[in-house]
């Protein structure tokens, strides 16, 4: 969202220029768009899934993107020319974020009923069904069969308007073990069609059979390359069993620890909050088990060595420091590489912004305080200071007069950095706290489901997967369905229309 | 040369409607959800089908596995650590019908070499007495869908199969070669059949 008009072309520039250099290169190209000046209101990403709860873009994510309202940042969409005649008419632009997110909610119900694109459906029935209310061609789509095809559907040899339980056999079997079911194995299955608890509990233990199998545990399965973004793994600087030039430190371990949460009885917090490191005992079949403390040592390079206490999960591993945080003192990289792989909020698309009052600080003189910069650095700043007393490349290490070796490249003021900061808006005193409210926050378990929606289902969570979507991560929280326990989820997921349907 | 001629005469041959089109079709799904099956889980499916070695079922240069080196990429495969692929392309590339249909054409080409190589154990390939005859077409069909698509073919898919075999006998003489040959066509149709790569 966007107000007011008439900052300077080449003003704008040099804000590009300062984000660019800290990394936000996206934003920059948003706002340093032609036409003069425009203040880009990311509070509004979040602010509309408060007053939209039930909207579709809403379902797998607190925030919404820019491209709600704008076409590249600030210019807007046909429905953002809308809101933005709607919103505080009269009042002197720009708008302060606080009068803006006061004069949002009247806004956006005052276009309710319009039709922005001219496709005959107004601007709520497309933001709650899910598709665009500033594009023509994008209307609400129905996944529904009439009588006559659901009749047909079922006589089929795939049920093509329902839930098809030989269809979701089959892919468990390929989705999870890797091949497909031989067809003494799909005779089998069908026979038991007539009865729905035998054969849900068959695809149970299909499923059960398959998840504990070298292709979905193993080294390069499919959990190991589920973890791929997260982890990021470059060979040139590994350490270990086939070592790069440079080793710094050994993915292996991560990808252990990823597998280990994700699997049995282990709650996936554990992701964000775990103190255990995790060695792969075998891969075929794949066990792994937690290493001891005094056995460590011995692991040299490879090995973790901040204190237990002072763990959280995947996000301070030596490879996680390392890749992210390598020499910085306050290593913005780290804050927003865990924002975005574990929460699914991306902070360059200005998503999950939560601006805290007075800051960004600027305790490491990197220009961040600027009005362009500060949009987001509000947000990413406090996010980051709990990771300040971590160590990246080489010590890998909690430290926590840390800071005081960056005096010299950094100014003296970066020592005044705090380890306390803010996440989602909730001061937090160091990073054990800021993993624990991650953790246990909506944008966890929706990434955690989202990501495993795309696996299983093979695209994302559309319109008309909201119900059963929300079911999941709500499920995933919930300790009378799932508890974070990821393999309880997917038996779930198996189950739903999204994925059984053909 | 083989392969480029092969290729060429099934492209003459082929029929539209000829693989899996089943006789009484469900209503096309209104929200279809259909996966690419990727190069991995498709040979180790062919693989168990057609009782070859997964470390041998499709190499290119005699050296390079289809999956899991050649066409990595553009069969749905990732490289994390070299060239930064994190996750599968969520669009298939131009050159993934191409690999796919160069894979499935080597495997069933190297299935029917080995049946050749040895007539007692023979998977797919089972060399007529006499003339082929519609005995013969049918059997090939009927271990052709129940190899690559693992169920029998229906009526109609039989039918077209047949015709499909009687096609190619028409521009073919009656040597082993030539019966081979159709085998081998017949088999690729199967196994690039949208049936076989998506689920």
């Amino acid at each position: 969202m966007t107000t007011g008009r008439a900052r300077g072309v080449s003003g704008l520039r040099a804000w590009a220029a300062v984000i660019a250099a800290a990394g936000l290169s996206v934003v920059a190209a948003g706002l340093a768009g032609p036409g003069g000046e425009a203040v880009a209101k990311p509070p509004a990403s979040m602010e509309f899934c408060k007053i939209y709860p039930t909207a579709h873009v809403c379902a797998a994510s607190p925030v919404v993107n820019c491209t709600t309202c704008h076409t590249v940042p600030p210019a807007r969409n046909l429905y953002g020319e809308q809101v933005s005649a709607n919103l505080a008419p009269g009042a002197a632009r720009p708008l302060s974020d606080a009068d803006y997110i006061a004069a949002l909610p009247a806004a956006l119900r005052a276009v309710e009923a319009l039709d922005a694109d001219g496709d005959g459906v107004s601007n709520l029935a497309e933001l709650v069904a899910g598709s665009q209310p500033e594009l023509a061609s994008s209307r609400p789509t129905s996944a529904r069969c009439t009588p006559g095809q659901a009749r047909n559907a079922a006589g089929g040899r795939w049920n093509t308007c329902g839930y098809d339980p030989a269809h979701a056999y089959r892919k468990v079997t390929l989705d999870v073990c890797g091949r497909s079911p031989t067809r003494a194995e799909t005779e089998a299955f069908r026979r038991l069609l007539p009865s729905e608890s035998a054969w849900r509990g068959a695809l149970a233990d299909r499923l059960d059979q398959c998840l504990r199998t070298p292709y979905w545990l193993g080294v390069n399965g499919v959990l190991w390359n589920l973890a791929n973004a997260k982890i990021n793994p470059v060979d040139s600087i590994k350490a270990g069993p086939r070592a790069g030039s440079i080793p710094l430190a050994d993915y292996e371990w991560d990808y252990n620890l990823f597998a280990w949460l994700n699997t049995g009885d282990r709650d996936v917090r554990g992701l964000l909050t775990g103190q255990d490191f995790v060695k792969r005992v075998s891969d075929s079949p794949p066990a792994f088990e937690p290493v001891p403390e005094d056995g460590m040592r011995a692991l040299r390079q490879a090995g973790q060595t901040v204190p237990r206490d002072k763990r959280a999960g995947m996000i301070t591993t030596r490879w996680f420091t390392t890749v992210n945080t390598m020499f910085t003192p306050i290593p913005r990289t780290t804050a927003a590489a865990a924002y975005r792989q574990y929460l699914g909020l991306d902070l360059a698309r200005m998503q999950g912004l939560h601006p805290a009052v007075s800051e960004p600080a600027d305790y490491d003189s990197k220009g961040v305080a600027a009005p362009a910069c500060a949009v987001c650095h509000s947000t990413l700043d406090p996010l980051t200071y709990p990771f300040t007393r971590y160590d990246g490349i080489i010590r890998n290490n909690y430290n926590p007069n840390r800071l005081k070796n960056f005096v010299r490249t950094d100014g003296a003021r970066v020592v005044e950095a705090p380890e306390a900061g803010e996440i989602f808006g909730q001061k937090v005193a160091n990073l054990m706290e800021w993993s624990q409210v991650a953790a246990n926050s909506d944008a966890f378990a929706q990434k955690v489901v989202w990501d495993y929606w795309k696996l299983m289902v093979g695209r994302e969570p559309g319109p008309a997967d909201q119900t059963e979507f929300t079911l999941m991560w709500k499920g995933l929280k919930a300790q009378d369905k799932f508890n974070y326990r990821t393999e309880r989820m997917l038996h779930a997921l198996v189950l739903t229309e999204a994925y059984g349907r053909p | 040369m083989r392969i480029l001629a092969l290729i060429a005469l099934i492209a003459a041959l082929a029929s539209p409607a000829l693989p899996a089109r089943a006789q009484e079709a469900a209503p096309a799904s209104p929200d279809p959800r259909i996966k690419f099956k990727d190069g991995e889980r498709y040979l180790r499916d062919l693989a168990e089908s057609l009782e070859i070695p997964r470390e041998e079922i499709c190499l290119e240069l005699s050296r390079y596995d289809c999956a899991d080196k050649a066409f990595r990429i553009v069969l749905g495969g990732v490289d994390p650590y070299d060239i930064r692929i994190m996750q599968p392309l969520d669009q298939a590339s131009l050159a993934s019908p191409i690999a796919f249909d160069r894979v499935a054409l080597q495997v069933c080409s190297g299935r029917v070499a080995r049946d050749r190589a040895d007539p007692a154990a023979s998977i797919l390939f089972k060399r007529a007495a006499g003339r082929p005859d519609a005995a013969w077409r049918d059997a090939l069909a009927d271990r052709l869908y129940d190899r690559i698509l693992r169920r029998s073919p229906d009526a109609g898919e039989r039918q077209r199969m047949a015709g499909f075999l009687e096609g190619l006998e028409a521009r073919s003489d009656r040597s082993a070669k030539a019966q081979a040959d159709q085998t081998i066509l017949a088999c690729f149709a199967l196994a690039s059949s949208a049936e076989a790569a998506f689920y």
